[in-house]
């Protein structure tokens, strides 16, 4: 497996919300950073904890991978959208099952031996607080109709 | 699309660190402000998205996307013009045989000029950024797209309103 291969697996599985075989794809220390979050740790803590909430937020999640490329030192870069409804609390906002589609970028830097040890995504927080209808940046849990 | 080496300089490098080299002169062209320069740098038809950039009006909604010479430069122009002391560091660059460039970058400023829907308050700002680039055969910059992080952006510079 690439690490082309290991970046769609991964994608395929944040789509499936199935958590626990993402971390299989890491090496044991594996880091994530989630820039806009301003959360940076270990994948097994910050980076699942991200993603069960999305998973368990947006059951309807759709992954689609626009771009794709791997770098000379192993890492897949890939732009994506994620797209799906609200179906609970998601970073403190509240439900109000609103559509979503949002345009990220993510770099895994994948190990010889075909592990992700290193994990950082992008993305605009606040275009998300407009699909998900808030307001105000220090009010996020006050949303409009 | 040419793969193999090409000439920088006054030597044949390969197609990773001829492009490599091209973004690195693009950030510095940036930092001096030399918006000409910037555009110089990249082909004609080159094309431009600011992934984040949404100025949400009462009947539509405009993106920061379509093409370096006409939507980049006026926002480069318009940005240099509210941050006067903008500035940025890069802080990693990946690249691939096929001119495909991903630079992690801080880019930071003290606002003089409301910009946008952000009014000026003086503030100053520092926020990471990713860019994409993809570099021609040629040594030229074909397409530019950028992911930041608005929410801080706009919290640092004083603004809490979504839109």
């Amino acid at each position: 497996m690439s690490a082309r291969g290991q970046a769609e697996k991964f994608f395929a599985l944040i789509e499936a919300g199935k958590v626990d075989e993402i971390l299989g794809l890491m090496t044991p220390d594996a880091t994530v950073s989630l820039v806009p979050l301003n959360r940076h740790g270990p994948m097994a803590a910050d980076g699942a904890s991200y993603l069960r909430e999305l998973s368990r937020s947006f059951p309807d999640l759709l992954v689609r991978v626009r771009r794709l490329f791997v770098t000379g030192d192993n890492t897949a870069v890939a732009e994506i959208t994620i797209d799906g409804t609200q179906a609970d609390a998601f970073l403190a906002v509240a439900n109000q099952e609103k559509h979503v589609d949002l345009d990220q970028a993510w770099m895994l830097m994948v190990t010889p031996d075909d592990r992700i040890s290193a994990v950082t995504a992008y993305w605009d927080q606040n275009q998300l607080y407009r699909r998900l209808g808030v307001k105000r940046l220090d009010k996020v849990t006050i949303t409009a109709g | 699309m040419t793969t193999g080496a090409f000439r920088v300089g006054t030597g044949t490098v390969p197609r990773e660190d001829g492009a490599v080299a091209t973004v690195r002169e693009f950030f510095a062209a940036y930092r001096a402000h030399d918006v000409e320069g910037m555009v110089d740098l990249c082909a004609d038809d080159a094309g431009f998205r600011y992934v984040p950039f949404e100025v949400w009006g009462r009947q539509r909604v405009l993106y920061g996307e379509g093409k370096v010479r006409t939507v980049g430069k006026v926002i480069w122009t318009a940005l240099i013009d509210a941050f006067p002391d903008l500035a940025n560091a890069v802080t990693s660059l990946r690249a691939d045989s096929d001119g495909n460039v991903a630079a992690e970058v801080g880019i930071g400023g003290t606002q003089a000029k409301d910009f946008g829907t952000i009014a000026c308050t003086g503030g100053h700002y520092q926020t990471p950024h990713l860019f994409l680039f993809h570099v021609t055969g040629d040594g030229l910059i074909d397409d530019i797209v950028a992911y930041w992080d608005n929410v801080g952006w706009r919290k640092q510079l004083g603004c809490l309103e979504v839109d």
